[in-house]
């Protein structure tokens, strides 16, 4: 040993003696506490939601000179209790691509040039003036997002409803959980989950339809898998199309034919009640039967022919469907009369699940000595019944009294950072008002235009276009003027031919869009405004377990990027509706959060005061004297509800307050493979990339990880169709082709039958393939069924 | 070339000048920077989860990365493994959650992103003599034996006296910050 490392050790080994009281302790954080947020390397720390996923995990942005230099996960945040996943740790690289959009463009020919500000904001306010005259309040949307933050939603939806009388706002959340939405609304009158995410840690079996949450929602597995460490009891059902990471870790898989989720949740109930658990003091207390339209022949799937599936217009008649159901009332001996068409044979003959799988799941949701926690997200939304398959699942908790209580609850899972807090919560689909209201409810209107303080009668009674209509109308130029924030329709929407894809010389549509990067969807405007992203503005988001969330803008936009809501409140000003945001230019966010929040207090939506979001890291709604709500309805923990035990379903006044059990049967999928398209496409997401890899691929780490899009195809295909790991496979069904690299055996494995692509290389685009049958209720498209043919390139 | 191999290069090359230099001190720093360098090349910023260097060996990661760390044979040192405390990244964790392969080494475009660079501080002693405290935050790397022991640790962070075992005895962790600041005291341009 050197002498000089000799007497460095001989220091260190002299001062070892003296243990670090905890007096010690405690000074050194104190003392770290007061010198403020700073750290030793000169970063300035401050909270903020991760800008992904659902999840809403609590991030510390660390910055300097202007710029985010690091993230780290919060430790205070009771979402992620400090852990990330690969994307949220690799956030920053996304703000700094090389190719930010920096300045409003405006096409010219073919290219684009730029102008001011005030030139944009002018061009925009005269096209929806004009087409406002010239054609009515149908020819005027907005495309939104369940990324945009409450303030862009809640001003875009008051510019609309309340300015332009045009219902015609929709965001990409339609696509999303649009399902889930009319799943709770059906059920509890009032939407999003009763539980929270401590049920992680106090459910003891975690039932997951059609989810892979090891990729998707990936901090949240985390804590079911550490509560399973901890408690080798714990018990996780991976029901799913294919296998998955979350397959990995799960303690039964059980595959199901595309689908047929639906048959298989029947076949559950039916088990329930012949194995008599069901839970009647529960039910007699709590639930009402019910009863809807059933007719598939009336029903159909959205698009064209005489069974809905076609997507040729000329096979007619027109895609049948409408908003609402036929509801009637029902019971528990007609549900009981109606599962009789559920045996487990005959479930099992539909599903491909072996009986004794369904009875395993039929003991899991009977047993009252186990906390069972169902989890989903797009596998039940995006499902032509997909409204029918929330309700099953929910059906499952209400049968067995399994709700509203730590550790049991149907708990659905969010895609998008706000899709909760802004679309759900704000409502800004295109029926919605904010806290749970419609506009076509004459009371919710009124009260709507009460709290905007504009005259009645001034917000449109008829929902506007969804999301799917929405296009449909701007490829029919019914739409004459499309503003699209936060979201790329041009990579996301099924069936992407139905798009318009090129801009005629005379075209009389005007398309503006607002994003951070150059998509597809930026190729199709007209006008490209740059945008703020993320911790270079004020935002407010919510999260799946109904928990509002505050950050501060901590770094300046690049070039002149400005936040998506200032945009849209410009335009309003612009066009003569300056009343409707009269708040200073330099302290608008607060002033407009707390109008909104007029909204949801003393109607169980109520968020939490702007002052308690900036010093929290966020409050699960209802928050009612400053204290936040865990379980929603439940005695003891949910302040609105009237009884001193057990649940109350206080928002359903049209049920009696009462829970909601909807009958809902199994219908057949819109396309099922044949002898020309043999195999079912499934698509999805990766762990790595963001919906359409627009923010993520632009950071290096997560690009390299999963540069382009693949095909998975089983092995025992693959060697029938002479299909190597990472062969060109050409992926056709009846709407496109797409080739694509074969991945066998990585991580997801499908069945023989079954491939699957991720959505989200701009390069490959799988939705032109897809179909565009949609939910009957939701109007949210099926991603996950149609079929294909594959073959080697 | 992947990244993995211009790693190497790197360091092989770097410690080819080195190797001709007389002097140790010099000796010393260069092999600092280099296994300064490696770390750095790895993360996207100070403190960010690491890629992963090598292919998919096609086993599970905690096979090698275990808390000590293994020699594996015809491959060289897989350091422990540094935050089996942290909550949720207990056994049945997935190391792929966070820390992912490097497939390709292009773009998508360019991105001038430039995360805030590791530097080695010195922990505060009270006294001289005393204990230096932990300069940097446990979280995600409570294991202290995976950074500052064993062939794979960053020279100018090696302990000395890795035989103790219990380093949170003497050593205490200080660099933690509030979590929340007030409003609008940001340094917002």
């Amino acid at each position: 040993m050197k002498r000089r490392d000799l007497l460095k050790s001989l220091a260190w080994s002299g001062a070892g003696i003296a243990a670090v009281s905890c007096r010690d302790q405690e000074e050194a954080a104190r003392l770290v506490a007061e010198s403020g947020d700073v750290d030793q390397r000169g970063l300035t720390w401050q909270k903020a939601p991760c800008r992904f996923c659902g999840t809403g995990c609590g991030v510390q942005v660390g910055v300097a000179d202007g710029v985010v230099q690091a993230v780290r996960g919060d430790e205070a945040s009771p979402v992620n209790k400090g852990l990330l996943c690969v994307k949220g740790y690799h956030l920053p690289g996304f703000l700094y691509g090389e190719d930010r959009l920096r300045y409003p463009m405006l096409r010219d020919g073919s290219n684009y040039r730029r102008i001011s500000w005030d030139e944009a904001l002018d061009l925009i306010a005269s096209k929806f003036r004009e087409a406002l005259d010239a054609h009515g309040d149908r020819s005027v949307a907005m495309y939104g997002s369940g990324q945009w933050t409450v303030h862009d939603g809640y001003a875009a939806s008051k510019f609309f409803r309340a300015g332009m009388g045009s219902n015609n706002v929709d965001p990409n959340a339609r696509l999303c959980m649009a399902s889930a939405v009319v799943g709770f609304m059906t059920q509890f009158k009032s939407d999003e989950p009763m539980g929270c995410y401590e049920d992680f840690e106090e459910g003891d079996d975690f039932i997951l339809w059609g989810n892979n949450m090891a990729e998707m929602h990936p901090v949240l597995y985390s804590r079911i898998l550490e509560n399973k460490r901890k408690n080798p009891s714990v018990r996780i059902v991976d029901i799913a199309t294919r296998r998955t990471p979350t397959t990995d870790y799960a303690d039964m898989y059980v595959q199901f034919t595309p689908g047929s989720d639906l048959a298989l949740a029947n076949g559950i109930l039916h088990l329930l009640v012949a194995n008599g658990d069901v839970d009647e003091a529960f039910v007699r207390e709590n639930v009402i039967f019910k009863r809807g339209n059933e007719n598939i022949e009336e029903i159909g799937f959205g698009c064209w022919g005489p069974d809905g599936t076609s997507t040729n217009p000329a096979d007619g008649p027109a895609e049948r469907y409408g908003f609402g159901d036929t509801a009637r009332n029902s019971s528990l001996e007609e549900l009981e009369r109606f599962l009789e068409d559920y045996s487990p044979a005959r479930v099992s003959e539909i599903s491909g699940v072996p009986v004794a799988q369904i009875r395993s799941l039929a003991r899991m949701y009977g047993d009252q000595s186990r906390g069972t926690v169902s989890l989903w997200c797009m596998g039940v939304n995006q499902h032509s019944r997909g409204t029918w398959m929330n309700n099953l699942i929910t059906d499952l908790h209400l049968l067995t009294g399994k709700i509203s209580r730590p550790g049991s609850n149907p708990l659905s899972l969010t895609g998008q950072p706000s899709a909760c807090g802004t679309v759900r919560e704000v409502g800004t689909l295109a029926h919605r008002l904010p806290a749970d209201m419609n506009v076509n409810v004459d009371a919710h209107r009124a009260i709507a235009e009460d709290i905007w303080n504009v005259p009645a009668g001034t917000i449109n009674p008829r929902p506007g276009y969804h999301t799917m209509d929405m296009f449909r109308a701007l490829a029919r130029s019914d739409i004459k003027v499309m503003w699209i924030q936060v979201t790329n329709p041009w990579v996301t929407i099924p069936n992407l031919n139905r798009m318009i894809s090129e801009r005629p010389d005379d075209d009389d549509r005007f398309i503006i869009v607002s994003d951070i990067y150059p998509t597809p969807t930026t190729a199709m405007a007209d006008l490209i405004l740059p945008s703020a992203a993320w911790v270079e503005r004020e935002g407010v988001f919510g999260n799946t377990e109904r928990r509002t969330q505050h950050w501060n803008q901590m770094v300046p936009p690049p070039g002149e990027a400005t936040e998506d809501a200032w945009q849209i409140i410009q335009v309003a000003k612009r066009m003569g509706y300056e009343h409707l945001f009269p708040w200073p230019e330099d302290n608008w966010h607060e002033p407009m959060y707390e109008e909104y929040r007029e909204f949801t207090l003393g109607r169980g939506k109520d968020v939490a005061a702007y002052q308690q979001l900036r010093e929290t890291p966020g409050m699960l709604w209802p928050v009612v004297d400053g204290k936040e709500t865990r379980y929603r309805y439940a005695a003891g923990y949910d302040p609105y509800v009237q009884k001193s035990s057990g649940v109350h379903f206080y928002k359903a006044k049209d049920y009696g307050e009462k829970a909601a059990f909807w009958l809902r049967p199994y219908h057949r999928p819109a396309e099922v493979p044949d002898d020309e398209y043999p195999m079912w496409l499934t698509t999805g997401r990766t762990l790595e990339h963001w919906h359409t890899g627009s923010m993520t691929r632009r950071i290096p780490q997560l690009h390299q990880a999963v540069p382009q899009g693949y095909v998975e195809v089983n092995r025992a295909d693959a060697l029938d169709l002479g299909i190597n790991e990472g062969s060109m496979v050409k992926v056709s069904s009846r709407r496109g082709t797409v080739d694509l690299p074969a991945m066998i055996d990585g991580r997801g494995r499908p069945p023989r039958g079954t491939v699957f692509v991720p959505f989200f290389d701009e390069n490959r685009l799988i939705n032109v393939l897809t179909l565009d049958a949609m939910d009957n209720l939701s109007k949210e498209p099926d991603y996950k069924k149609c079929a294909v043919r594959i073959e080697l390139a | 070339m992947n990244r993995q191999r211009r790693l190497t290069l790197a360091v092989g090359s770097l410690l080819a000048v080195t190797a001709c230099l007389s002097q140790p001190e010099q000796i010393e720093r260069e092999i600092a920077a280099s296994s300064a360098e490696v770390r750095a090349a790895r993360r996207a910023y100070d403190g960010a989860p690491p890629v992963i260097p090598h292919d998919n060996l096609g086993t599970t990661c905690a096979e090698c990365h275990d808390e000590r760390g293994v020699n594996v044979p015809g491959l060289g040192y897989a350091p422990a493994q540094p935050h089996n405390e942290t909550s949720g990244v207990g056994e049945t964790a997935r190391c792929r959650q966070c820390h992912v392969f490097a497939v390709t080494g292009a773009q998508f475009v360019g991105n001038s992103f430039v995360g805030v660079a590791q530097a080695p501080r010195s922990g505060a002693r009270a006294t001289d003599g005393a204990p230096p405290t932990m300069p940097h935050r446990l979280q995600m790397r409570e294991n202290c034996v995976a950074c500052h022991t064993g062939p794979a640790a960053r020279t100018d962070i090696v302990s000395e006296h890795p035989e103790r075992e219990n380093c949170k005895q003497c050593h205490v962790e200080v660099a933690v910050t509030r979590s929340f600041v007030p409003p609008n005291t940001a340094g917002v341009e």
